[in-house]
């Protein structure tokens, strides 16, 4: 049992970790929070959906979803958030509130209203044993993915030249642009990147959820938020650590909280996301930003 | 090489540099002085695009740079080494450098740069590994300055590199500065400090209250009396 | 979907010409408000509704209008699946002078508009809201017109009690009245016909993850052999995605709300589930008839059973009209509060006698390879009924 609740922890957390970094990402160049990155999760299910009516196989399917949730932010830097490059923190949230907006219209009207049932192949539903203990294979994969997700993103955020302008941009974007990096192109792969994170958590979510629907980003990308503020906003480290904080206590509380108490248990997460706050300020793992004189 | 004409330069309502006209010569030093708040660090922020000018020109090499962003200025090989040195504190040294050279050249030729800088600090070397937010004040300048020297500008803007380094500190970053000279680089100074300045500058240019008040050879400068009342305290 | 295109269009014309209607109003004209969700979470079910509400006023305007005297303008305002949103349009349709008031497939949204139709006698009727407490809530204006929960529920006890069933886990949420009480309507006739509950758990809708529920369950010392859920849109698949995942092949109940196509397509992952309908469309009944016209109506077949039930309200409201001899709204309540034994699409509905919540026919329905399979069809019997 309790194993079984550590591994579900552990699920849960890491696709909110990949959906806390896709946000913090953002942050930490820009300094926008993009509440519309829960419509990039969106988008890519209706995509994952599109690919599988028309008969793509499933990783090819989940090979274009994902990349489609990657151009949709791309797109949306270029289309909704360019034009307010230096807007204040405030108008920026704003915008992403209205892009965020308008997107679920769009998939309500243009699509439908109603969740559209995405079969997940056969397999997917299956669980290893081993002895009187089992694992799902949906639980195992959304481990194993975002662990590789984790990674990747580590090395090429460590090793890339790119990567290594990005992490330096989070601490002082003007001097990066002095260093003769175009700030388009750290800004476009930072959107790139959350919007391949939101794709990749968008799979996983489907892939437990069975179905898309036009509000399915809206409870994600709050929880992708309450996790990266844990964290500390702006620190890619510290929404990995976030998310899966936020996954254990969840699962945790869940399990172990009484009927009664049980309509209670948001309010107690996020009471508990205050302790942390109050405990320390900036968040589990604080973002390194410049001193500016 | 550099020509800065009519330069005015506004905070909202503030106007922090009322008017500049100054011009660098291929290989030369000039210093830009004067009191804080005068606009010196304004000036040369307009002049690598991180600070938009309300009117006047900066033209380099012949060509206006005026309004262009700040990485497009760069390409075309003039690099600020901003005050405060603004290293990349989370970064290795390592990753510092490689970023002051990573889109100028091949990476191969980006590694022979970094050769070159190690030869030329040897401190970096030691230090390749560490963050750069652990390095002292002097370290951080050198940083700083190899940083900027990565992607081979032609021309160098520094924007008080003796700001809050100890005086031994302070001779060393001058020696280089004269260092960098010899080997050809064009060398735009900011600096406080007037006597330091005016000792290694070919030229200088006073200015007070956004407005050029003086200009002529270091020489000169540092004979007149009123950068001698002024600055030299003498 | 082009459908919802349809609709909204359809929404926006009836607001212009709503208004137009007013200054050229007309003593053979009744306006009937549809406070209904044209978006969020309760489109999926008002929307069919609202369609063979639709279907079935054309019909009766093509013949002189409600009792054959009274041409229906439908005014439709978008709730946005907000409660209180409701109550704001339902307001501007109680000012554009609607004479009957039709709300959300849901209690708390219709209970708000209630509260404002209540004060002014304005007969309400739910569009497939099914919580028995719903009319209590408002007071005698108000109408549930579909299976309540606690009828569904006995229905659904019934059926598990004459498989053998033995005992059941309840999977309830605290979010809803229906998904709070229609699985403990199920347990109370389950225990009294000698069921076990042998487990509850809840969940919050729009949870993402089932996965510490799922553990519980496979904990129990003493197994289910049945899962009760009102659970729906988008939870059902999630839950019952992560239940399968799990290597847990309990079946599952649930009743109306995952009688629809989202869940239909969920294909081998729903096979065995069982869940309600308001009938059942066997060859040469007046649903398949029904069936047949809507579709050629609306070119498409309907959804569910949400459409003929929309269809039926107009029925039911024709029949008022027709009894009360006039368009005044208390007449018309009273009237149809009084309705015994009227022949619908679906069978017989009876409002005497009951606290307004309909006594009708409950379809049981079983997927099946992708297809929902009639069980049977039956009306439980008001004495096993759990009292609200």
């Amino acid at each position: 049992m309790i194993a079984q609740q550590i591994i579900n922890a552990v699920s849960l957390g890491g696709v909110y970790a990949l959906l806390a970094l896709g946000l913090a990402i953002v942050f930490s160049i820009v300094g926008l929070i993009n509440f519309a990155h829960g419509e990039l999760m969106t988008l890519s299910g209706y995509a994952l959906l599109a690919s599988l009516v028309l008969g793509f196989p499933f990783p090819v399917a989940v090979l274009v979803a994902v990349s489609c949730g990657a151009l949709a932010a791309v797109a949306m830097e270029r289309i909704a958030f360019r034009p307010m490059r230096g807007a204040s923190v405030t108008s920026l949230l704003l915008t992403s509130f209205a892009v965020s907006s308008l997107l679920k219209v769009v998939f309500q009207n243009g699509i439908s209203a109603r969740p559209q049932a995405v079969a997940m192949p056969g397999w997917m539903t299956g669980a290893f044993s081993f002895g009187d203990f089992t694992i799902g294979v949906g639980p195992s994969i959304s481990i194993v993915v975002s662990a590789l997700a984790l990674i990747a993103l580590e090395v090429f955020l460590r090793r890339s030249v790119t990567g290594t302008a990005m992490r330096a941009a989070a601490e002082d974007f003007d001097v990066v642009r002095l260093m003769g990096i175009p700030a388009s192109r750290i800004i476009a792969t930072a959107f790139l990147l959350s919007g391949l994170l939101a794709g990749l958590a968008a799979m996983l979510w489907v892939a437990q959820r069975a179905s898309v629907d036009p509000l399915m980003g809206f409870t994600p990308v709050l929880k992708a938020f309450i996790a990266a503020v844990v964290g500390g906003l702006g620190s890619l480290p510290g929404a990995v650590a976030g998310g899966f904080l936020l996954g254990i206590i969840e699962v945790l509380l869940q399990a172990t909280l009484p009927g009664a108490i049980a309509p209670y248990r948001d309010a107690i997460v996020l009471s508990g996301v205050i302790a942390v706050l109050l405990v320390r300020p900036q968040g589990l793992i604080p973002a390194v930003r410049a001193q500016r004189s | 090489m550099l020509s800065v004409e009519a330069l005015k330069i506004r905070y909202g309502e503030v106007e922090a540099v009322r008017r500049v006209d100054l011009t660098v010569d291929s290989g030369e030093i000039i210093a830009l002085v004067g009191a804080n708040g005068a606009g010196k660090s304004s000036t040369l922020g307009a002049v690598a695009g991180l600070v938009p000018a309300a009117s006047g020109k900066v033209i380099f090499d012949g060509a206006d740079i005026t309004g262009l962003a700040p990485e497009a200025i760069a390409r075309k090989g003039v690099a600020l080494v901003p005050e405060g040195r603004r290293i990349f504190a989370s970064l290795t040294v390592a990753d510092n450098l490689r970023l002051g050279g990573a889109v100028h050249q091949p990476a191969a030729e980006a590694r022979l740069r970094e050769e070159e800088m190690l030869e030329l600090f040897p401190i970096l070397r030691r230090y390749h590994r560490v963050k750069g937010g652990n390095l002292s004040g002097g370290e951080q300048q050198m940083l700083a300055i190899a940083r900027a020297l990565m992607g081979k500008p032609r021309m160098i803007l520094l924007d008080e590199p003796s700001l809050g380094l100890a005086p031994q500190l302070i001779d060393t970053v001058f020696d280089l500065i004269a260092e960098l000279r010899r080997k050809g680089l064009t060398i735009l100074l900011v600096e406080q400090n007037v006597a330091l300045a005016l000792e290694i500058a070919d030229r200088a240019v006073v200015l007070a209250n956004g407005e050029v008040v003086l200009a002529g050879t270091a020489k000169e400068l540092a004979s007149s009396d009123l950068v001698r009342q002024a600055y030299l305290g003498a | 979907m082009p459908s919802l295109y349809r609709l909204h269009r359809a929404a926006l014309c009836a607001a212009v010409f709503g208004i137009a209607a007013i200054s050229t109003s007309s003593a053979e004209e009744i306006i009937i408000g549809a406070a209904t969700a044209q978006t969020g979470g309760l489109a999926p079910y008002d929307q069919p509704a609202l369609a063979g509400l639709r279907m079935s006023l054309d019909e009766l305007n093509a013949k002189g209008g409600l009792g054959g005297k009274y041409t229906v303008k439908l005014l439709i305002k978008d709730t946005r699946s907000d409660t209180a949103q409701t109550a704001t349009v339902a307001q501007e349709l109680i000012d554009a002078g609607a004479k009957i008031m039709i709300t959300p497939c849901d209690a708390d949204p219709s209970i708000s508009a209630g509260q404002l139709t209540q004060p002014l006698g304005i007969p309400t009727l739910t569009l497939c809201g099914s919580a028995p407490v719903l009319t209590g809530a408002v007071g005698d204006v108000m109408f549930g017109t579909y299976p309540a929960d606690n009828v569904q529920a006995t229905a659904v006890a019934d059926f598990a009690v004459s498989e053998g069933k033995k005992k059941v886990f309840l999977l309830t949420s605290p979010d809803s009245t229906y998904t709070a009480n229609l699985p403990e309507y199920f347990g109370k006739v389950f225990e009294k016909k000698g069921g076990a509950i042998v487990g509850r758990g809840t969940f919050s809708m729009g949870q993402p993850d089932f996965s510490a529920e799922i553990t519980n369950i496979k904990g129990l010392a003493d197994k289910p052999d049945l899962i009760m859920t009102a659970a729906y849109e988008p939870d059902f698949p999630a839950f019952i995605q992560q239940l399968r995942g799990a290597g847990v092949t309990i079946p599952v109940y649930g009743a109306d709300a995952i009688g629809t196509p989202t869940i239909k397509a969920l294909g081998k992952l729903v096979d065995g589930v069982v869940y309600t309908a308001a009938g059942y469309a066997e060859p040469g009944s007046k649903l398949e008839a029904f069936n047949a016209a809507f579709t050629k109506y609306a070119g498409h077949a309907p959804e569910s059973t949400y459409e003929v039930n929309g269809y039926e309200i107009a029925l039911i409201l024709d029949q008022a009209v027709k009894t009360a001899g006039s368009d005044d709204p208390k007449a018309i309540r009273d009237a149809i509060a009084g309705l015994k034994d009227f022949e619908g699409i679906t069978g017989k509905i009876t409002y005497a006698g009951t606290d307004r919540m309909p006594l009708r026919p409950v379809a049981l329905m079983r997927y099946e390879g992708g297809e929902g399979k009639h069980v049977e069809t039956l009306i439980p019997e008001a004495a096993d009924v759990p009292a609200p």
